[in-house]
């Protein structure tokens, strides 16, 4: 790998409950608007899982062609219309086929297609099950699309390791820009409001139960109850900066560091070590000192376990500055997208650095624990390195350093 | 079966199955044109074979799959839809 080959990010775009766009989730964001919803789709009223960040204004037939839209699930749809953002945002790179590639996440992959296709399979029989069920449901099956609709013939991948899988894909990216690749798409998108998805997630026991909006989903709060799902993400362009820099694009920020560790499941006291350690990793690759880090976009889970392992996790990493530093949390405001949440705090975290603001942490007024949450408004800050975490249910944990566009490499 | 499997049915299909939008008259004009070059590729011809054996309650076999060619695929559709009655 040629680590003088850094990965740069060059474009980006978000299908989000609070905005659909870089421009309306940014405003929305900032704003600390709560987005989350009551449950009100069909087969799904009558599940213990009452509160999530919904996507309503997404009409996929217009922004995804039709044979696109036949073969594939909503969460595919999210993230073509992602990558087609992030692609006219980073100016359309002009590359060899074969320059550019494509890495996604996914925690679940299709699941309204595949509950489709299974319920022809026993309510009639097998063959009125779609040849597509054999794409459209897989964790992969994203990236082949925007691979196959873009054309890109560069190095693709799927992680599928949790929700940290987010973070990792943009780490992978990076890597593979390292090892030749002049650009990749990049970022998660996922659509887990659905029956089948839905009931899939009630065996985890830190999925919140609570069925008022306004108090579902409190990270960090003396109330927190646990966590509300959402649908959506982000996709963002990474190219090689010098590359990038040579065909002028508009450079948005720097992937700096990452840092991966992976504690099991269960044990949210665990992963304040391996919390620590992805983010000690992450700041040792970027170069850069605990005190240089201006916000921390926290994983949040908001099981008091958790929360408490986070901000210790922060104690180890950074030292005194964990007490100081600006902590937020805006996920508090539409859910947790699952691989696709911190692909959204990304997004955040470079509008935050591009316009000086600090967003807040929705629906949360005051904590307890001894850190720097930013509640209410957002805060206007100077910020050049942001620190985005990440942690899944079954035991991921990662961390990625990013600097502001202007930053020396 | 209502008469014989056409340019019209082949189109309506290749759009509900698969998603792409091919006029009869053009399908017709380009007969012998390879499916892949207009733009239905193996699996949505899968797809195209398994609406028309659910909607006619009979099956195509596995030929019907391996055409190539939009005259192929009809020709083999109506003789199947015949010899099937």
């Amino acid at each position: 790998m040629d680590t003088t080959r850094r990965a740069v990010v060059t474009g980006m775009g978000v299908v989000a409950p609070n905005g659909i766009g870089t421009d309306s989730f940014w405003k929305a964001t900032r704003e600390g608007t709560p987005r989350l919803t009551r449950i009100t789709r069909d087969g799904c009223d009558h599940l213990p899982l009452t509160v999530a960040g919904l996507i309503e204004d997404f009409d996929p037939v217009g922004t995804v062609e039709d044979k696109f839209l036949v073969q594939t699930d909503r969460f595919t749809h999210f993230a073509l219309h992602a990558a087609d953002q992030a692609l006219r945002d980073a100016g359309t790179p002009d590359l060899p086929e074969y320059a550019i590639g494509v890495a996604t996440a996914s925690s679940s992959g299709g699941g309204a297609f595949g509950q489709r296709e299974l319920q022809n399979l026993w309510g009639t029989g097998p063959e009125l099950v779609g040849p597509y069920q054999s794409i459209a449901w897989f964790y992969a099956a994203s990236t082949g699309q925007i691979s196959i609709r873009g054309g890109f013939k560069g190095p693709c991948a799927v992680l599928a390791d949790d929700e940290a899988g987010g973070l990792d894909a943009i780490a992978h990216a990076g890597r593979s820009i390292m090892r030749g690749a002049d650009a990749m798409v990049v970022g998660a998108a996922e659509a887990p409001i659905a029956p089948y998805s839905m009931v899939c997630q009630l065996g985890y026991r830190e999925l919140s139960r609570a069925d008022d909006p306004a108090r579902a989903y409190l990270p960090f709060d003396a109330a927190a109850c646990g966590f509300a799902p959402a649908e959506g993400g982000a996709v963002l362009v990474l190219e090689e900066r010098e590359a990038a820099e040579r065909r002028g694009a508009a450079i948005r920020a720097t992937v700096a560091g990452h840092g991966a560790t992976f504690t099991g499941t269960d044990d949210w006291a665990a992963s304040r070590q391996g919390l620590a350690r992805a983010i000690g990793q992450a700041l040792a690759e970027a170069g850069v000192g605990p005190d240089e880090i201006d916000v921390v976009f926290a994983d949040a889970l908001a099981v008091p376990a958790a929360d408490h392992a986070e901000v210790l996790a922060l104690g180890d990493a950074l030292g005194a500055h964990a007490a100081n530093v600006a902590v937020t949390a805006p996920k508090a405001g539409i859910g947790r997208a699952y691989c696709g949440g911190p692909v959204l705090d990304v997004a955040a975290a470079v509008l935050a650095m591009e316009h000086g603001v600090i967003p807040p942490t929705p629906g949360v007024f005051s904590t307890d624990y001894d850190i720097d949450l930013v509640t209410g408004r957002a805060r206007a800050a100077q910020v050049r390195t942001a620190l985005v975490l990440s942690r899944g249910l079954m035991g991921c944990n990662a961390a990625l350093v990013l600097r502001g566009g202007d930053a020396g490499p | 079966m209502n008469g014989p499997f056409t340019y019209d049915d082949l189109s309506a299909l290749m759009k509900s199955s698969a998603g792409i939008t091919a006029d009869p008259q053009e399908l017709e004009n380009s007969a012998d044109s390879a499916f892949a070059d207009l733009g239905l590729d193996s699996l949505g011809l899968m797809a195209v074979v398994g609406d028309i054996e659910h909607s006619h309650g009979i099956p195509l076999g596995a030929d019907a799959e391996r055409c190539k060619t939009p005259r192929e695929f009809i020709d083999l559709v109506n003789s199947q839809l015949t010899s099937g009655v």
